[in-house]
């Protein structure tokens, strides 16, 4: 890959890091959303510590990909239509934003991760003996959940209901990497977790080649 | 009027093969441990293969569309989408009939039955997003990436039930291991084609309304002088592209 | 999908200042994107600086090609340094070429003030400073006059003098003909989708 593709990636990348450094969304705003969420869990299902050692894992990766979907239309990841016409007069390789777009929202979605992986250590008393899988997962479900939301970002930008429909549109999409998440890390202990892990970086790549052969078809605004 | 008279012919015999479907349905032998409710087999496994075959169908067409740029492209598309969902959704509907009466539950966290149900609002998503976006040429483009992307979600519904152990039987058509009487698999491959012959008439008369309802779009905003409003601001065209 | 033009029949040389007039709705915008490369024709043949806007040459020639248009397409959460500086990395120009550049419009002492917060024609300004950094072969610019100051519309003519010495082209679009009368050195009128050049 050319040089100059990576310095493209780069930049687009820093540029949505600075853009939520200011604006401060995912800090402010999906982090404390997520802990809430978590919390609310043992409200509802009560607060018996079995249960909730049990559950617990499986709801950190919940929270994470239904909140996780807000990084995707995060105001500062949407662009307006002569945004749009900029990137594209600059000559940025379409690619190449995919990419740095993907990177950016994978960053904020592993720091999302692990302060929920905090919270949910905290509230439900989780074991962590096979944790040492989050090392691999955590980072498979950031990069597969950030470029699930580019994709789905860029065939919802511009539309009214984008907000709204980015969610419906990544959620059922995301649940392999749910699956194999959890999976993954509840199974560390008995073995047999490698094929959901081979699952996650199956469809990792996949949506990296989806990003990569569909990068230019959306960006053209006509 | 060639056109017309094809469609009124697709629609005849599809009208044929629902009611020799029916018929075979109604006249296969009793499945012994299951009884007349075994004969949700004749909905039940059409309609799951009329989803694969019409997602399969949007996603040929997505990518022909992304090749060629040509908007009935998009419109097979589209309306092959749309009947997938109907089928998709009389199957788990079938299915959850057929589940209570076989395993005395509507609904089990079975891999087959709670993979079809995400593959189905996978497709609501996708009709959703098409539903989004009125200009047609920036609606195909997004539902195209879309139609690609969704495809993804029949393979591990088709084989859910050999990478997990499930409630749901295993895949009915199995080339090399049919296990099923004679009569009872000859009556569901009639239901098949039966089925599948309702799907291109379905398709063809979605196809032309989606068609149509271009027509009419280009129709209602085509101007044959100039423009009118002068006091209108002129539009920045592409906001929805 | 609207006809929103038709019999366009225009061509622009190097060195050439083109004013494209016309009442609101008759199509400006449109064109001008079309020439920009951002909206395919969907019949006729249209050549930019050599490429067939219809083929795949129509990325090639982006670099070479600036566009100011309604609306500022500044990333509010960023400074408007911070803004510039992202074209140069795109492009590949100097990072310190952004500062120079906004110098040279007249912003340097607001370098560091959000573009959220800038009013608007200091975020056209930015636009400018920006075209002066990347020296576009093909200028569009989309009602420049707009909300600017008079010092601002000298800057407009500034960045106009100096894509022609270049040897480049400008393509202008304004419903103001007295305005722009100056800086062009053709016009063209577009009434109701159609071109009378």
């Amino acid at each position: 890959m050319p040089d100059r593709f990576w310095h493209q990636t780069a930049a687009i990348a820093r540029r949505d890091l600075d853009r939520e450094r200011r604006s401060g969304e995912v800090a402010w705003i999906t982090i404390p959303f997520g802990a809430i969420a978590l919390l609310l869990v043992p409200l509802a299902v009560g607060i018996n510590q079995d249960v909730l050692s049990r559950i617990g894992t499986g709801m950190l990766f919940v929270v994470v990909m239904l909140f996780g979907v807000l990084t995707a239309v995060r105001r500062t990841n949407m662009e307006t239509p002569a945004q749009r016409d900029a990137i594209a007069l600059l000559g940025v390789d379409p690619v190449a934003e995919f990419a740095g777009k993907a990177m950016a929202s994978a960053v904020l979605l592993l720091v999302f991760e692990v302060l929920m992986g905090v919270v949910a250590l905290t509230l439900y008393g989780l074991d962590i003996s096979e944790w040492g899988w989050m090392t691999l997962v955590l980072p498979l479900t950031a990069i597969g959940l950030a470029e699930l939301g580019t994709i789905s970002g860029a065939i919802a930008t511009s539309i009214n209901a984008g907000p709204a429909l980015v969610p419906l549109l990544v959620t059922p999409l995301a649940i392999p990497l749910l699956l194999g998440a959890t999976q993954t890390v509840e199974l560390g202990r008995d073995g047999g977790n490698l094929s959901w892990l081979l699952l996650m970086a199956a469809v990792v790549l996949s949506l990296a080649i989806v990003g990569v052969l569909t990068a230019r078809p959306l960006q053209e605004t006509r | 009027m060639t056109s017309r008279i094809r469609s009124h012919w697709l629609d005849v015999a599809a009208a044929v093969a629902v009611i020799v479907g029916f018929v075979f349905a109604v006249a296969s032998p009793r499945i012994a441990t299951q009884g007349d409710a075994a004969r949700m087999l004749f909905v039940h496994v059409p309609s799951i293969w009329l989803a694969y075959l019409s997602f399969t169908v949007t996603f040929i067409a997505s990518v022909a569309y992304l090749f060629t740029r040509k908007l009935h492209w998009d419109l097979i598309a589209g309306s092959s989408g749309e009947i997938g969902v109907a089928f998709t959704s009389v199957a788990v509907i079938g299915g959850m009939i057929w589940g209570k009466a076989t395993w005395n539950v509507y609904w089990t966290w079975d891999a087959r039955l709670t993979l079809t149900a995400i593959m189905l609002f996978v497709y609501i998503g996708y009709l959703a997003l098409r539903r989004a976006i009125p200009d047609p040429e920036a609606r195909a483009r997004r539902s195209a990436v879309l139609g690609i992307v969704g495809l993804v979600q029949l393979i591990p519904v088709h084989f859910s039930v050999t990478w997990w152990r499930t409630l749901h039987q295993t895949n009915t058509f199995r080339p090399r291991d049919i296990q099923m009487d004679g009569p009872i698999l000859a009556a569901l491959l009639v239901s098949v084609g039966a089925f599948t012959v309702v799907y291109v008439a379905l398709l063809r008369h979605r196809y032309e309304l989606a068609r149509l309802e271009v027509e009419a779009l280009e129709g209602a905003v085509a101007v044959s002088g100039p423009v009118a409003g002068d006091a209108v601001t002129a539009p920045t065209i592409g906001s929805g592209g | 999908m609207a006809t929103i033009l038709r019999n366009v029949d225009l061509s622009v040389a190097a060195g050439e200042s083109v004013g494209l007039f016309g009442a609101n709705g008759a199509g400006k915008t449109t064109l001008l994107r079309v020439i920009g490369t951002l909206l395919r024709p969907s019949s006729g043949r249209a050549l930019v600086l050599g490429a067939d806007l219809d083929g795949w040459e129509r990325f090639d020639i982006r670099p070479r090609l600036g566009l100011i248009g309604h609306t500022p397409a500044l990333y509010p959460e960023l400074s408007l340094l911070a803004n510039l500086e992202f074209s140069a990395r795109i492009t590949g120009a100097p990072i310190e070429e952004a500062g120079r550049a906004l110098e040279a419009v007249g912003l340097g002492a607001a370098a560091q003030r959000l573009a959220g917060e800038a009013s608007f024609g200091m975020q056209r300004r930015v636009e400018f400073a920006r075209e002066i950094m990347l020296s576009p072969d093909l200028l569009l610019l989309d009602e420049p006059h707009s909300a600017l100051d008079p010092s601002a519309v000298e800057l407009v003519e500034h960045i106009v003098a100096g894509v022609l010495e270049r040897s480049g082209a400008v393509v202008l679009a304004s419903h103001d003909v007295d305005r722009v009368a100056s800086m062009v050195t053709r016009t063209a009128e577009l009434t109701g989708g159609s071109l009378d050049a």
